[in-house]
């Protein structure tokens, strides 16, 4: 007699592709348009049944970056806190994405440097993830949200980056991602991307997908040792006197795209279904501050090693 | 003249009612394409199917309700095969998985009425790979990941003994052969309701909880197959239609498993039928499965056909960790496995009739 199929699993799939794009207000719009089609509250309340939670830190040592042979910045540190919260709800289309997310880099640096203390982005998430096919999953997101150096001022930093991809399930061995990350303001606005998620045994996984890619060992079911590498790359406005006071009159409510890569291993531990808790440590070899727009950049000079701790689930 | 008269009358009395059964056929016809497609609506995802479209092309596949379960998940598909439906449902019976290594089915066996023992010998000659290595391996340490009972769990110690024909020593062979033939046999005399839960370790599991959750949060299927279902073993005590039994070896997510399967049929009003196979038990990866198939005669292209509705629901441990997108994944795999399976079936039966 003909057999049911059984599910295999699509772990860490997540945050692991990019999809195309949707523009804040349409975003906005239809997820309002869903919000009045429940039309009660008890569907709004399994709204918030389902989510995703972040929260990270990260501590880079002491690192050196250089604009040229007589202008250098040295030793100083790195701290980079997370915050993310996504409801994910079920809906007809798809999977929807709401929430709020919240990052801060804070670097040790000395007084008079050019280059900004802080660099914060808090921004709303809105995207949808859904099915084209069969065989493709496609996920939108926008990220709109302000892109500045504090809390200080928030008026006129605003920036809407986005995600948009799609990946190709040949088999749940083997899954194929193509994606573009966009953001206007960066120095290259459009970054495309591809990789592999491949479960080359029943222990390895090489999840080779941007912007962390991995190589996984499952220990057991609650245990995942991986080596891999973390990238970043941000756009940020600095503030309107931040020129003046560095001596570059030409910073002021300068663009700075802030890039960094990190190289490490780490484990997941999965405490409940609901909490897992990371820790990885590494180095840093690449990190670049670059004003494109006011051509001052600086770039990487001397490593650094890192730690980080994360507490991370869904629900 | 008058002679001719008449032939002509007896012509076209003869011509009128041929035109006029063949609008009778085709009136049924069409009244029976209707019935069945508005059928498929009342009860399924497919509200509106076309069903010389469908008829052309592969299998159509959709995700399921969502259910509130999160270890429960649903897919539904549908398609046009040749052939009557009691054809279809002699396909089915008659299909071997095992000819096809991307189906993953290591071992199938159909079961007498009354299993023994000896309906599982081929276990001990199961392929020497991988999954089967870990199935080993997860036997002799008795993991916790194991999807037995505590009572079954104690046997393991009792089980020594040495030696191996095949990939599974034959301690490990007796004990899985012991356990297969007791649930097989508790299936036979008491269904799903008879079978011990899964409480080696943790939280006891029950087949019959599993499956009637599953049907419980799809109302409407429940309501479409009660019927069927309240003939047979499945949810409840032995029912009044006598199943079909079977054991598999299988990989699933590189494990190997060994399951208990009971499939039941039934013809149903204008050559209509009804199917449903569960997967009672199972000793790792998924807790119970269960596909429901309604069939209705239809004709394209003038030929005989059968409008095939199939619902695949599954209760799994892993299921239960993921959300969002992952969770959309897993529905997109077992809808594309789904797709292979019958695909694979088509291909096997087109030639059969």
């Amino acid at each position: 007699m003909t057999r049911v199929e059984v599910v295999e699993r699509m772990k860490n799939l997540a945050h692991r592709f990019f999809l195309p794009a949707f523009c804040v207000a349409s975003s906005i719009l239809f997820a309002a348009s869903i919000l009045a089609e429940e039309g009660n509250l008890e569907g709004l309340r399994d709204w918030f049944l389902s989510g995703e939670y972040v929260a990270e830190e990260t501590y880079v040592g002491g690192g050196d970056v250089r604009r040229n042979s007589r202008k250098s910045v040295r030793d100083f540190d790195e701290h980079d806190s997370i915050l993310h919260f996504v409801i994910t709800p079920r809906i007809k289309p798809g999977v929807l994405r709401l929430g709020a997310e919240w990052e801060r880099f804070s670097f040790g640096l000395p007084d008079g440097t050019p280059l900004p203390d802080n660099l914060q982005a808090v921004n709303l998430v809105i995207g949808l993830d859904t099915q084209l096919s069969d065989s493709i999953l496609i996920r939108v997101e926008a990220q709109p949200g302000v892109y500045n150096t504090g809390f200080d001022d928030l008026s006129d930093d605003f920036n809407a980056p986005f995600v948009a991809g799609g990946t190709y399930i040949f088999s749940p061995n083997l899954q194929l991602v193509l994606g573009v990350s966009v953001d206007i303001e960066r120095k290259y606005p459009v970054i495309p991307a591809a990789g592999i998620r491949w479960k080359m045994a029943p222990q390895w996984v090489l999840n080779a997908v941007l912007p962390t890619p991995r190589l996984e060992f499952e220990m057991n079911s609650g245990l995942t040792l991986y080596a891999g590498g973390n990238l970043k790359q941000n756009s940020y406005r600095v503030d309107d006197q931040f020129g003046d006071n560095t001596g570059i009159p030409r910073l002021n409510h300068a663009v700075l795209t802030y890039s960094e890569v990190r190289t490490g291993a780490g484990f997941d531990w999965k405490i409940s279904p609901v909490v897992t808790l990371t820790g990885e440590v590494g180095y840093q070899p690449y990190r670049e501050f670059d004003f494109y727009r006011a051509h001052v950049r600086y770039h990487q000079d001397g490593g650094a090693p890192y730690g980080m701790i994360s507490l991370h689930g869904a629900f | 003249m008058k002679f001719k008269t008449l032939e002509s009358s007896q012509r076209l009395f003869a011509s009128a009612s041929v035109i006029l059964l063949l609008l009778l056929l085709l009136a049924r016809s069409t009244s029976a394409r209707a019935d069945a497609v508005s059928e498929l609506a009342s009860f399924s995802i497919f509200n509106k199917v076309d069903l010389a479209q469908l008829a052309k092309s592969e299998v159509k596949t959709a995700h399921g309700s969502p259910m509130s379960n999160p270890r429960f998940l649903a897919v539904q598909s549908c398609y046009v095969a040749p052939g009557s439906p009691a054809q279809q449902i002699e396909a089915l019976r008659r299909w071997d998985p095992t000819r096809h290594r991307e189906l993953k089915v290591f071992l199938h066996s159909d079961l007498p009425s009354n299993p023994t023992a000896a309906s599982f010998e081929k276990l001990k000659n199961a392929p020497d790979n991988g999954p089967v290595r870990l199935l080993v391996a997860a036997t002799q340490k008795l993991s916790p990941d194991l999807q037995i009972s505590r009572d079954e769990a104690k046997k393991f110690s009792d089980t020594g003994g040495g030696g191996r024909s095949g990939a599974m020593p034959a301690s490990v062979a007796a004990f899985w052969i012991d356990v297969l033939t007791a649930r097989a046999k508790s299936f036979v005399s008491n269904g799903t309701s008879g079978q011990p839960p899964y409480d080696h370790s943790g939280k006891a599991i029950r087949a019959s909880d599993e499956l009637n959750g599953l049907l419980r949060e799809q109302e409407k299927i429940r309501r479409q197959f009660s019927g069927l279902l309240g003939a047979t073993g499945i949810g409840r005590g032995a029912g009044s239609l006598r199943p079909e039994l079977y054991w598999e070896l299988l990989d699933v997510d590189d494990q190997g498993v060994v399951t208990l399967g009971a499939s039941y049929s039934r013809s149903g009003a204008n050559g209509t039928f009804q199917a449903a196979d569960a997967l009672y038990y199972a000793s790792g990866g998924y807790y119970v499965a269960l596909t429901l198939y309604q069939l209705w005669p239809i004709t394209v292209e003038s030929k005989a056909s059968t409008l095939v509705w199939r619902g695949d629901m599954i209760s799994a441990p892993s299921l239960g960790s993921l959300h969002g997108v992952e969770r959309l994944g897993s529905e997109s795999v077992m809808m594309k496995q789904i797709s292979k399976s019958v695909t694979l079936f088509r291909r096997d039966t087109s030639g059969s009739r």
